[in-house]
């Protein structure tokens, strides 16, 4: 409908717009093409729909890969790396743009860009500086924060604004810096440097830039900018871009924060937390203090409620009182025990007459004995008639056989002795019994 | 009684003791204390010391003055700072208008 004219034709937006979708869709050279290029600004979509650009040295191209093409993608999609795309080229006439709607892709080696940041990473690695032992500790609460950002940017306002909610007190010195184009590097790096000098007093720094494109952050690709990092006194904190992009600076930074709001989160402790934290060990110090001082005060109470300490006089009274009780029953025990004995000896009425008794019993006895004695001797039996014999021995003559006839015997009598001779012998029992026959 | 004579039998002040170091024997002595199996004299030595502490740690929180400076370079190329304002809620600085943006 929009055949040639030679009236000067006015055309809708949407006209001319519908117009150039129709020559670039329909042509064929611009259908199912390879199209090679380096990936920057991607955009993974929630929905699943990926937008990125192609680009080369010169020219750049958008290009949409949708959640249905994709869904076969075989490898990581990252910035920088060169890629191989087929599809279509197809106008967004929401946006008067094109694009390249890409229906597969297959990778195609590493960028340019990546590269150079690769081989620098590999020298730097020699070099020692990403050396995990030459990282240094964050300060845990520091005395001045450095900040090298834009002093424009997302960055600062997010460090400020983080770091003042935690610490409301803190101090912050800001070095500017530009944080992309030619002059970023250079920047950078001074910036870090001008923070290390001892005068600000700074003891830890947060250096980066908000969030960008792969292109934004080359910066902190930059050689110059990794060394500034590196060789930074200060313990240093990267802080660049969005928590996906990684560039070199983290690597040698003491600490790589994902963004710069979690970087001033990471420098900066809550001094709220700090003095709950202070006042929580204060008080189980005098909580604890005070009950050992409680533990103590039952102890000296448990001592003080001895009955020694509540009433010293009446344990004195009491031995006072029991020393009284003892001498009392000593004293009567002592006079009891006297006048028993006195009382005993005046019963006995006279010592004398009792030993006169006790020797008339004694004498009596031995009289008895006496007469039984008499009794038993043979002066006794003599008296009542006896005689014994002797023979010229003086032994006592038992038997008749002992003598012979015409021997001289003694005959022992109560008074006195007969000296006889014997005229016969007869033998046989005086009692017409005879023992030895 | 009176024992504060001699260096060393006073407390002692933790002068370049950190702040983190600080805070983590104030911890320590308030387990110690809770545990009680110290005598009576080490305990007050401890109780004094986490007084003490304590007190550095509150200084130490305190001590620092909110202060926004940016660096700018004057005549002749020195480096100076600059006091700033910034909204709070933003972290904005708010007298932004003839600042650098660089030190180059």
């Amino acid at each position: 409908m929009n055949d040639n004219s030679e009236q000067q034709k006015v055309l809708t937006v949407s006209e001319i717009t519908k117009s150039i979708k129709r020559t670039l869709e329909g042509r064929a050279d611009f259908n199912a093409i390879w199209v090679k290029g380096e990936i920057f600004n991607l955009t993974l979509h929630s929905s699943g729909h990926i937008y990125f650009s192609l680009r080369d040295d010169d020219a750049v191209i958008a290009a949409v890969f949708f959640r249905s093409a994709n869904r076969n993608l075989d490898f990581k999609l990252k910035e920088g790396i060169s890629v191989l795309v087929l599809g279509n080229i197809t106008v967004y006439e929401k946006r008067g743009s094109y694009q390249i709607n890409v229906s597969m892709m297959k990778p195609e080696g590493v960028g340019d860009l990546q590269k150079r940041i690769e081989l620098l990473k590999l020298k730097l690695v020699k070099e020692g500086l990403f050396d995990p032992a030459k990282k240094r500790p964050i300060p845990f609460l520091p005395r001045r924060l450095g900040v090298a950002t834009s002093p424009t940017g997302a960055a600062v306002r997010d460090i400020i604004k983080v770091a003042l909610r935690r610490y409301p007190n803190m101090e912050i010195v800001i070095a500017p810096a530009i944080v992309q184009g030619a002059d970023a590097p250079v920047s950078i790096a001074r910036a870090i440097e001008e923070l290390n000098r001892p005068e600000y007093g700074v003891d830890c720094i947060i250096a980066g830039r908000g969030g960008g494109s792969f292109e934004d952050l080359m910066p902190f690709n930059e050689e110059i900018v990794v060394r500034a990092f590196f060789d930074s006194r200060v313990p240093i904190i990267s802080a660049v871009g969005h928590q996906i992009d990684h560039p070199l600076c983290d690597d040698a930074a003491d600490l790589a924060a994902p963004t710069p709001s979690a970087a001033a989160e990471l420098a900066v402790p809550e001094k709220k937390e700090l003095k709950e934290e202070l006042e929580y060990y204060r008080l189980r110090i005098n909580t604890a203090m005070a009950s050992i001082m409680e533990r103590l005060d039952t102890r000296i109470a448990n001592v003080t409620r001895l009955r020694i300490f509540r009433d010293p006089y009446e344990i004195v009274n009491r031995a006072e009182q029991l020393l009284a009780d003892m001498s009392a029953r000593i004293l009567m025990c002592l006079r009891e025990k006297v006048a028993e004995n006195r009382r005993r000896l005046l019963i006995i009425p006279d010592i004398r007459l009792l030993i006169k008794n006790r020797l008339d019993n004694k004498l009596h006895s031995f009289v008895m004995a006496l007469k039984a004695l008499e009794q038993l001797s043979p002066l006794g039996v003599l008296q009542r008639g006896y005689a014994v014999p002797l023979d010229e021995t003086g032994a006592v003559v038992r038997s008749v056989r002992d003598v012979d006839v015409g021997e001289f015997l003694k005959v022992l009598m109560q008074d006195g002795s007969l000296e006889c001779s014997v005229d016969r012998i007869k033998p046989g029992g005086y009692h017409g019994k005879e023992k030895r026959g | 009684m009176e024992k504060k004579k001699g260096g060393k039998g006073g407390p002692e002040k933790p002068v370049k003791i950190g702040f983190e170091k600080a805070l983590k024997e104030l911890e320590e002595i308030a387990t110690r204390l809770e545990e009680g199996d110290i005598s009576l004299d080490e305990s007050i030595r401890q109780f004094e010391k986490g007084v003490q502490l304590a007190r550095f740690c509150r200084e130490r929180l305190d001590e620092a003055e909110r202060k926004i400076e940016i660096l700018q370079k004057g005549e002749g190329g020195r480096v100076k700072r600059k006091k700033v304002d910034v909204e709070e809620d933003t972290g904005e600085i708010t007298n932004e208008d003839d600042l650098q943006g660089s030190l180059l």
